[in-house]
Parts: structure tokens; C-alpha cells; sequence
């Protein structure tokens, strides 16, 4: 059966098993080296430009920033299997700020887990691929997000879920810097603490830009670390934009710890267009006319 | 006098879910510091790694629950219904609706059964506020029989479902034989002169007045409807058209609620019966005060739609 194929057979048949663990170990189906992922995030980028401008909407600013975090996730961090969604062993992966979901899409698309074609449908009128997440549209959505603020909380329930059921996966969770304004995230940071959810990883891209203005203007985050640290976290900081780096944080991360863990992935948003990068304009915005060449010829 | 017997709707929940776990189901049982309130100790007694508690969080109890059911549980929130359907409503929207996640969502103490602690405690909008969510069921259990086949149902049916729970003993209206049908009203009584609509904790209500109408003479035929979602249009409309005059009682605000569901039914199929809906009115906050006294200041105990049915039937008791 082609890839795609099983893909969309997979979700139909919504086949959870759910009382079976597998013995066989996941692992990344890639493996990339970091020469690879940077490549791989350029792909990724001007997939971004192109469907965004495509689409005449899109998340432009957002979907950029969080690139380099979503190439090393997809192609050497999470532990899945590319023609099982579904399975109950994989690593969960929860975009929280479902605003980047074009980012997202094009990740999937590079990574041949969603048809490259289906692009060209982004935002369409009752597409495969809408403005944010939905699970019973696109392969690897674990929860419908985009209202702010509701990942972490599902997070903890699916990490919750394998320390019950025995299961070693892990779940990552990438929540928006302003996102974080949201108490309800609190909460949920509250409970993982509490639950020694030492399989949850949270991931805060830190670009400080939020809709309208810098995150510190708006409403302030800092001492950001130090509120991880005090809800109970194991705090990393890293750079969002280097796969490298990004990378080494996730693998430094002590999974018996006995404590949930975020990474404050430092990132620009906008990364690798000059004219988009670290502008709140862009936030909500796409490049229309030269300003597509421009950009991809940037991102060459 | 004959003693009339009773039990709680939780207690019968708790069983529900025991005897479900030893039957093989998967299933967590999520909490907000109301275990209490959702007396689920027996459960928490047998199994104590299936109870999980939040603590005083209601949005995080149901993005838990969510995250739960996608890591292959059925996941069961019970905790106070204004606290899940309005504190938590986005999560309940997203996590669990839109997202069509396996939770099932027990709301506590519904109506206005926290009587005197008044209207933040009350859950007179909970249907209401479900009926304009997608992709859940809406359940409203009216005894001890019909909500325990009401949870043997949620359980096994894949998808997000709601039960409007209570907090007191209801007596029984059904015998031990009877299952409760998802799109199927339920004639307690059948009658001629006037069909009279309820909604779970008031059917004891309804139903007791009946009887008394029976005594005077009148034939009214109470349609219980425990299944809000799906919803029975041919039965609301078989009744209605049967009788010709219509009243609906509930524990609830008249907008949204039962009432809400009769006269959208009748209207669509150009019944032309008149519909008269007891219940809180539209635009009001629920009254505070002992449940008895809200009740009979509403109307919606027996006197109350004794009387109502009365009027509508043209006579004077």
C-alpha cells in the first residue's frame, strides 16, 4: 500500500489497540544529523512562503519562527513510525500554538507524511489542511488546537496516560511565548509537576513577539525560567533556531528525573527572511509579489 | 403508607463505573478536589490508581481527561455541572467536543440543586450550553434504573457524551427491566387530554402529578426525556399531536433546555400545539433559597405543574 494511502487508511479505521504494548522500539524514522535538518528546515521554509502566499493567509511570522524546532522533532527527535498516526507507541507531538499550523503542515509535507499536493488546499473552503489543527483531518494531530492555552493540559493527560499504561513514549508539547499569558497553562504546569510527568517535555518558542508587540510590553513573561522552575520544572534553555543545539537540550534531558521538563527555545520570529524577521506585523501576514522571490531567494 | 424507595444517581454512577472497570474497560475516573462531591470513595477504594485529582482546576481536569482518552482510556470527569459546562467550557468545546475525544462528562449536582449557595453554584444553562456544542451526547437520567442504563450506554459508546447528575435520592419510576434508549422519549403515563414534557430531575415531579390528574379525572400522558441528544422529534411529535397541548417542565432555564427542544420539534413540523415550558425564565437567574422552595416558586414541583396543567386545560383545581 503507498504511504499516503495507509495513512489515510490508518485514520479511518482509527485502530487505537489500545490495550496492546509493543515490543519493538520506536525509533525516529530519519535519524538526521544536523547538516540534514538545516537543510531539511530551508525545505520546510519555503514551503511556507509558497503555500502561505498560495493560500493568501497564514501565520507567516509564527510558522517561521517555530521551523527549526518542528525539523528536529520530525526528523531525529520523536520516536514514530511513518505509516502508523496511530500508533500507541509513538511520541506525541502537540502544537499548542495551533496558529503555526502551517509550519506544521509543511513539516508533514517534507517529512512525506502528508501528500505535497494537499498544500496547494491550505485555508480552502473545508480543506484537509485548516488554520489550525484538526485531528480528523491531518495525519499526526493529536488535539484540535488554536484557541490558546489547551495543550499542555492534554499533554499532561496523554504523559499521565503512558506512566499508567506502562507505555514509554514521550509527549512534547510547543507552546507560543505569548501563549503563555494564559493561566490555564499554569495549571496544567501545576499538575505535571505533581505527577512527576518526567515524559512530558515542554517547549516554549521564545521569539518575545506576540500578535501586536513585544510579549514584555504587552503583558511581561519574565523571569520566565524561574516560573518553570518554581511550578516544578526541569528549565533548559536553548537556541530555537539551531538544530544542533536544540537537539543536544532534548538529549541532555534526564527522562527519570521525576520532573516534567521545558525548554525555553530562544527563536527569532520570521527566521531566515530579513524582511519578515522579528516584526509583529508579520505575524499574521504573507509575501505577495516580489516579495515571494525575494524571500525564497533568501532562504536558497 | 408505602415506602417509597430511593437511591442516589451517584451512587448508582460509582457502581457503574466499578462494575465497568471489572469488566475489562480502561478507564480513569478525573476529579477537581470533588470527590466529595462526586462520592466516588468505593471507587477510589478499589481502584486507586484509576482516580486522578487536580486539584481546584477545571480546565486542566478536562484537557487531562482529554489527553487521557487519546492514551487509550475511557476518561470520566465528575465534578460540580457550573464548574465543568462554564469554567472549563472552552475545554470542553475544543479538548472534548471538537476534538471527539472519549470523555465522559458527569455533571454534578445540575439544576439548581445547590439550592441556597446560589447562582454560581447553580447549572440552570448546562443543556443550553451542550446543545450548542458539537459531536457530544446529552443525557439526563430521571431514577436509579434509567441512570444506570444511561452509564452502561456512555461507557461503551466511543465519543464524548454528558450526563446532568444530581445530588439527592430519586425514587424509582421504572422497573428494574428497563433500558434507557439514545434517541427514544420514554412514556411514563399514556393520556389524551395533554402531554406533559420533563427532564430528569423533575420527572418525579411530573409524573406525581399526573397521578393526581388521573384522581381528577384527566388523562395526561408524561413523556420523560432522558435523551436530549440525540434527540426523538417523531416521539415529541407523536405525543404532542395526540393531545394537542403541550407542557414541559425542567430544572433549567427555558431557553435552550427541553422546552427550547419541544417547541423547535413542533414548530419544524408545523405541529400547531401550544407550547407552555415551565422552568427558570429566560434572562433570570435562578432564585436562592432551600430546593423545595425554588422548586414551588418556579412551579416545577407537583403542585406547581398540577396547576399549570390546569390552566392550560382550561380548568380550576
Amino acid at each position: 500500500m503507498p504511504l499516503t494511502l495507509s495513512i489515510i487508511y490508518d485514520i479511518l479505521s482509527f485502530d487505537m489497540k489500545a490495550n496492546e504494548i509493543s515490543k519493538v522500539a520506536r525509533e525516529n524514522p530519519f535519524d538526521a544529523s544536523a547538516d540534514e535538518i538545516r537543510n531539511r528546515a530551508k525545505e520546510i521554509r519555503k514551503k511556507i512562503v509558497w503555500m502561505n502566499s498560495h493560500a493568501g493567509q497564514g501565520h507567516t511570522g509564527a510558522d517561521l519562527s517555530e521551523t527549526d524546532i518542528l525539523a528536529a522533532l520530525f526528523f531525529s527527535v520523536l520516536k514514530y513510525r511513518r505509516d502508523s498516526p496511530q500508533d500507541p507507541d509513538r511520541d506525541r507531538f502537540i502544537l499548542s500554538k495551533g496558529h503555526g499550523v502551517g509550519g506544521l503542515y509543511c513539516t508533514l509535507a517534507e517529512a512525506g507524511l502528508l501528500e505535497e499536493s494537499l498544500l496547494q488546499t491550505y485555508l480552502q473552503f473545508d480543506s484537509r489542511l485548516p488554520g489550525h489543527p484538526v485531528r480528523q483531518k491531518t495525519p499526526f494531530i493529536e488535539v484540535n488546537t488554536g484557541a490558546l492555552g489547551h495543550g499542555l493540559s492534554v499533554g499532561v493527560g496523554l504523559a499521565l496516560s503512558a506512566k499508567k499504561s506502562g507505555r514509554d513514549f514521550r509527549v512534547f508539547v510547543l507552546l507560543g511565548d505569548g501563549e503563555l499569558q494564559e493561566g490555564s497553562n499554569w495549571e496544567a504546569a501545576m499538575s505535571a509537576a505533581h505527577f512527576k510527568l518526567d515524559n512530558l517535555v515542554a517547549i516554549v518558542d521564545r521569539n518575545t513577539l506576540q500578535l501586536a508587540d513585544r510579549t514584555e510590553t504587552i503583558m511581561a513573561l519574565e523571569p520566565l525560567d524561574r516560573k518553570w522552575d518554581s511550578f516544578g520544572f526541569d528549565v533548559k534553555e536553548a537556541d530555537g533556531n539551531d538544530p544542533a543545539a536544540f537537539i543536544d537540550t532534548v538529549g541532555s534531558l534526564d527522562p527519570a528525573c521525576g520532573k516534567p521538563h521545558v525548554i525555553i527555545a530562544h527563536t527569532i520570529k520570521g527566521k531566515g527572511v530579513s524582511f519578515i524577521e522579528d516584526r509583529a506585523a508579520w505575524h499574521h501576514k504573507i509575501p505577495v509579489g516580489d516579495q515571494v522571490r525575494e524571500a525564497i531567494e533568501e532562504l536558497e | 403508607m408505602e415506602q417509597v424507595r430511593k437511591q442516589d444517581l451517584r451512587e448508582v454512577m460509582v457502581q457503574a463505573l466499578i462494575r465497568a472497570v471489572d469488566e475489562g474497560r480502561n478507564l480513569v475516573v478525573v476529579v477537581s478536589d470533588s470527590a466529595s462531591t462526586s462520592q466516588i470513595g468505593p471507587f477510589q477504594s478499589r481502584f486507586p490508581e484509576r482516580l486522578v485529582n487536580v486539584g481546584i482546576a477545571e480546565q486542566n481536569l478536562m484537557g487531562v481527561a482529554a489527553g487521557l482518552s487519546l492514551g487509550g482510556y475511557t476518561a470520566v470527569t465528575a465534578n460540580a455541572a457550573p464548574f465543568a459546562t462554564s469554567r472549563a467550557n472552552e475545554q470542553l468545546k475544543n479538548d472534548i467536543c471538537y476534538s471527539r475525544t472519549n470523555v465522559k462528562v458527569m455533571g454534578l449536582n445540575a439544576g439548581v440543586a445547590y439550592g441556597p449557595l446560589a447562582s454560581t453554584h447553580h447549572a440552570i444553562d448546562d443543556v443550553s450550553i451542550l446543545r450548542g456544542l458539537g459531536n457530544i451526547l446529552i443525557f439526563a437520567p430521571s431514577d436509579p434504573v434509567e441512570a444506570d442504563s444511561i452509564f452502561r450506554y456512555s461507557i461503551d459508546y466511543d465519543g464524548p457524551v454528558y450526563v446532568r447528575m444530581d445530588s439527592v435520592t430519586f425514587p424509582f419510576l421504572h422497573a428494574p427491566s428497563y433500558h434507557f434508549q439514545p434517541g427514544k422519549v420514554d412514556i411514563l403515563r399514556e393520556g389524551e387530554d395533554l402531554a406533559i414534557f420533563s427532564m430528569g430531575s423533575v420527572t418525579w415531579e411530573a409524573s406525581s402529578a399526573g397521578e393526581e390528574l388521573g384522581r381528577l379525572g384527566i388523562r395526561a400522558e408524561i413523556v420523560n426525556v432522558p435523551s436530549i441528544r440525540p434527540a426523538d422529534p417523531e416521539g415529541i411529535f407523536r405525543s404532542a399531536l395526540k393531545t394537542g397541548r403541550v407542557l414541559t417542565v425542567e430544572e433549567h432555564s427555558v431557553h435552550g433546555g427541553l422546552g427550547s427542544l419541544v417547541s423547535e420539534v413542533l414548530a419544524e413540523r408545523g405541529a400547531g400545539v401550544r407550547v407552555s415550558r415551565l422552568g427558570i425564565p429566560e434572562g433570570e437567574f435562578s432564585k436562592a433559597g432551600p430546593r423545595s422552595a425554588i422548586r414551588a416558586y418556579y412551579g416545577i414541583d407537583k403542585d406547581g405543574i398540577l396547576r399549570k396543567a390546569l390552566e392550560v386545560l382550561g380548568r380550576t383545581a
